[in-house]
């Protein structure tokens, strides 16, 4: 009741001070916060909601699903006039979603998404990344074997980037040029299992294996490592994503071939756009880059921003050493002499 | 977000005339090294690890059998001193197997010496107890065929007309496969063989969504206890959810739908605590899980429809709170028991990261989450001196040497079981050389129910103690926790009452009259004949 009160004294404010409406309050609702990563999109976000004049108010759900539908309420209750959502549980989250709709309050699914078409998801192109890793590798390596180092296969991601690599490849694959030799899902995105398979793969083809398409960095790294235990470290071209500090001083030393590294800046920027635009009253359908995204597991067709990545290669280091992402010194370590990148030297 | 007013109303019924302040926090001292126990849970046994307590040499202290994944199963003697501190030893006993994952302890045959079931990977087996804590494989005598898979979790109860028990049993993935993502199989109903000491073949349980934890209990009071099933989420790739099994005498298992109001619920289902906590006389069931834990609650007895309320008592538990770990927790046994014997119920999680799973938190302490007068949970885990790091699975809660006290076992996965003794007001001084005494917090009674016939310890009873102004209820289960079990006392912290009434509802449906009976007390209940006294005295020493 005294929400309900509340939430009557903000509309009749809202009604008698047009002013006061142009004062758009965005709620964030983090699912964990104290996860180092998600800093850098706050500050993305608070920049720029900062820039459209409007306020910042946020909440930490802290792993919880229900302590995040709890915040949601609260962010309400505190004056949101637009929502944007980390969800910590994709599935536990939509009784808030129902609960903003019916409070007219716009949604941004920030980042994971949430399979409710009231909301607006924003993320980045997963397909797109598995098409750029699968360029990079194959513009250094155009025929020879192939093997496929994959995310977990419990992971949607998973599959969104193996079709984005087959776009890529599956010409040459058709035409003979490249022969599968090897394709392993990874357990948990775990380095040590990738490593294991690769393993495998290399022992299963008397280690004649010239290109290795791996899904993250984290499992680029396992697969370095079984490389290396062979020789063939900095041979074989790896792909990666996710711009770790160790990958890209990999792709620094050579040993990996691209990280494909996603700008959190630009999300927290562009979610923060779309939800005070969405708070002004622009359509979800006219919001800028907007496009349509239908691959969920129940595929929704929602209205999405789907963010193009990076392809971070030897050539494109002063990228992230520009952006602040990594330190010249995490980047370069261990590089030296006339072979370094250009941003080594 | 507000309960409904309902439970508001009742809540002020309840908890109007507590005055109580604060809870009080009992003190734990670790007393692993001095104890004697030295058991690990090893191997690549991500799940499990789980300890069964219970007397087997009918001194009143119960002994404990710790499973070792790897390494073989063992049973230690309790040798405590009544009051003092906690002191195993380990002994052949027959239960010296490899791939044990869990323990539970049950009278299969009703002879009066307590029974085990050792969920293996590999063939399951029960044995047989032959009194004073020796036992023989019976698979063969009771016509059990234990199967071949990995079983994590097990329940037991005795069927209305039934002699002799029925058993589930919960297997989880295929652990022959490199991919084991959607392998989950192997749940299965053992029901006593026609006319005959013994079980028929099991009848499968599908679907099999990876069990971690079984319980057969009255959800709805009908006198028929249902099977509930608790399932991780990791291994049934969104196909699977909870379960809840309606079991009804000489018709075949069949689960609630969601027509009939069952809620789908999808956790990584790891544990089963179950216990009255809304006062209403119908079961809470905490289930453990990554991240939120959850505290059903249910709706209405007329359908089996469960709301969260885990959030308004805080009671999620869902993340390390001390240690400085950010990521979410990974809880595996929860038990209600009252550790502070201040009549409100207090629940104990185990916790622990599955290996190396960098989402979940590596330093994961065990939760001790104490009961308010306003009937929501504060944690006092760390204040309380139990607050371990080690990757914690199985854990029995209960008390091991006999002051009223409720200690504490777990098992850790990759390292040490532990255990702690709960010396309640007593703040222990590690510059001691000499072990501390306890202080009691508040009074307490321990029961023991037998009835004559078939189910000696009355599995399927409901034990109520009446207080001052409420009563307290507690339902006998076998199964639940996490691959852990416990038989024996019965255990109630009555605050400062002298004297209680108590009485029970037999698995039959019979009542017993109420009884008055002194606390601070062991006490037998014998059906229809009255209650007697008992003073355990380890015969160990």
């Amino acid at each position: 009741m005294k929400r309900f009160l509340k939430v009557m004294v903000l509309v009749l404010f809202a009604m008698a001070i047009p002013s006061f409406a142009q004062q758009v309050i965005v709620g964030v609702s983090w699912a964990n916060f104290q996860e180092e990563r998600w800093k850098i999109d706050e500050r993305a976000i608070r920049d720029q909601l900062g820039r459209m004049g409007a306020t910042y108010i946020s909440a930490d759900a802290q792993s919880s699903s229900e302590k995040q539908l709890n915040d949601i309420d609260a962010l309400i209750a505190r004056g949101a006039k637009a929502l944007i959502i980390l969800a910590w549980d994709k599935d536990a989250i939509l009784p808030a979603i129902d609960k903003a709709k019916a409070a007219g309050i716009p949604v941004v699914a920030y980042d994971r998404l949430i399979e409710n078409d009231y909301a607006y998801y924003i993320t980045f192109d997963n397909v797109e990344v598995g098409r750029m890793q699968a360029r990079e590798v194959f513009k250094a390596r155009p025929k020879g074997n192939y093997a496929f180092i994959l995310g977990a296969n419990t992971d949607p991601n998973a599959d969104f980037l193996h079709k984005g690599q087959l776009e890529v490849l599956d010409a040459a694959i058709k035409r003979g040029d490249i022969k599968v030799v090897g394709k392993q899902y990874t357990e948990g995105w775990k380095p040590e299992v990738a490593q294991r398979n690769m393993e495998q793969i290399l022992t299963a083809n008397a280690n004649k294996v010239d290109a290795v398409v791996a899904s993250n960095d984290g499992t680029a790294g396992g697969v370095v490592a079984a490389l290396a235990a062979v020789g063939l470290a900095g041979k074989v071209p790896v792909s990666g994503q996710d711009g770790d500090q160790a990958a890209l001083n990999r792709v620094a030393r050579g040993l990996q071939t691209v990280s494909v590294w996603k700008d959190a800046r630009e999300l927290g920027r562009r979610a923060a756009e779309a939800a005070v635009l969405m708070a002004r009253g622009t359509p979800m359908d006219k919001l800028p880059g907007r496009t349509i995204f239908a691959d969920g597991p129940n595929k929704v067709r929602m209205n999405a921003l789907l963010l193009k990545p990076i392809p971070i290669t030897r050539q494109n280091l002063d990228v992230v050493l520009r952006a602040g992402w990594i330190t010249k010194q995490a980047l370069c370590q261990g590089v030296s002499g006339a072979g370094a990148p250009a941003a080594c030297r | 977000m507000n309960p409904p007013r309902a439970l508001l109303v009742c809540l002020g019924l309840w908890f109007s005339g507590w005055t109580l302040a604060q809870v009080a926090i009992p003190n734990f001292i670790e007393e692993t090294q001095s104890s004697g126990l030295e058991s690990r849970f090893d191997g690549d046994f991500v799940v499990g690890g789980g300890v069964a307590a219970f007397d087997c040499n009918d001194d009143g202290l119960p002994e404990l059998v710790l499973s070792g994944g790897t390494n073989r199963a063992k049973l230690y003697l309790n040798q405590s001193v009544v009051g003092g501190a906690l002191r195993f030893r380990e002994q052949t006993a027959g239960v010296e197997l490899e791939q044990v994952v869990g323990a539970y302890p049950l009278d299969i045959d009703s002879d009066g010496k307590t029974d085990l079931v050792l969920l293996r990977s590999g063939e399951d087996v029960l044995l047989r107890g032959l009194g004073n804590c020796r036992f023989e494989n019976a698979n063969r005598l009771w016509g059990f065929q234990g199967g071949n898979t990995w079983t994590t979790a097990f329940a037991a109860t005795w069927e209305k007309g039934q002699s002799w028990p029925t058993l589930a049993t919960g297997g989880y993935v295929n652990r022959g496969t490199q991919f084991p993502w959607g392998s989950c199989r192997g749940n299965a109903l053992y029901r006593p063989a026609p006319g005959s000491r013994g079980f028929a073949p099991p009848v499968a349980l599908e679907p099999s969504f990876c069990a971690l934890s079984m319980l057969f209990s009255d959800w709805n009071r009908s006198g028929t206890p249902a099977l509930r099933v608790s399932n991780d989420r990791e291994y049934y790739q969104g196909k699977g959810q909870e379960q809840l099994w309606q079991i009804i005498p000489g018709q075949p298992p069949r689960l609630f739908s969601e027509a009939e109001g069952w809620k789908r619920l999808q956790i990584w289902g790891m544990g089963i605590a179950s216990y009255d906590l809304t006062g209403t006389g119908y079961p809470v069931y905490y289930l453990t899980s990554m991240g939120d834990n959850k505290l059903q609650m249910l709706e209405s007895p007329n359908r089996p429809s469960y709301t969260d309320i885990a959030f308004r008592r805080n009671a999620t538990a869902h993340r390390p709170y001390t240690g400085g770990d950010v990521h979410m927790s990974t809880a595996w046994h929860a038990q209600f028991e009252d550790v502070n014997n201040d009549g409100l119920i207090d629940l104990f999680v185990s916790k622990g990261n599955v290996g190396f799973m960098r989402e979940a938190a590596a330093r994961d302490p065990n939760n001790l989450l104490l009961g308010k007068p306003d009937g929501t949970f504060v944690e006092v885990g760390d204040k309380a001196g139990i607050a371990s790091f080690l990757r914690g699975r199985g854990a029995q809660v209960m008390d091991f040497n006999a002051d009223g006290l409720l200690d504490i076992v777990v098992v850790n996965r990759l390292d040490r079981a532990q255990i702690w003794r709960n010396l309640g007001g007593t703040t222990p001084s590690p510059a001691s050389a000499t072990p501390p005494a306890a202080l009691p917090l508040g009074n307490w009674l321990q029961v023991r129910l037998q009835q004559p016939g078939p189910n000696p310890d009355a599995i399927g009873a409901w034990l109520e103690v009446q207080l001052a102004n409420r009563v307290l209820r507690r339902e006998l289960t076998v199964g639940g926790g996490h691959a852990s079990g416990g038989l024996g006392w019965i255990h109630f912290g009555v605050a400062s009452a002298a004297q209680v009434r108590m009485r029970v509802l037999w698995p039959d449906g019979q009542w017993e009259e109420w009884r008055e009976v002194q606390t601070n007390q062991f006490v037998i209940l014998k059906r229809g004949k009255g209650i007697q006294r008992f003073l355990p005295a380890s015969n160990q020493p």
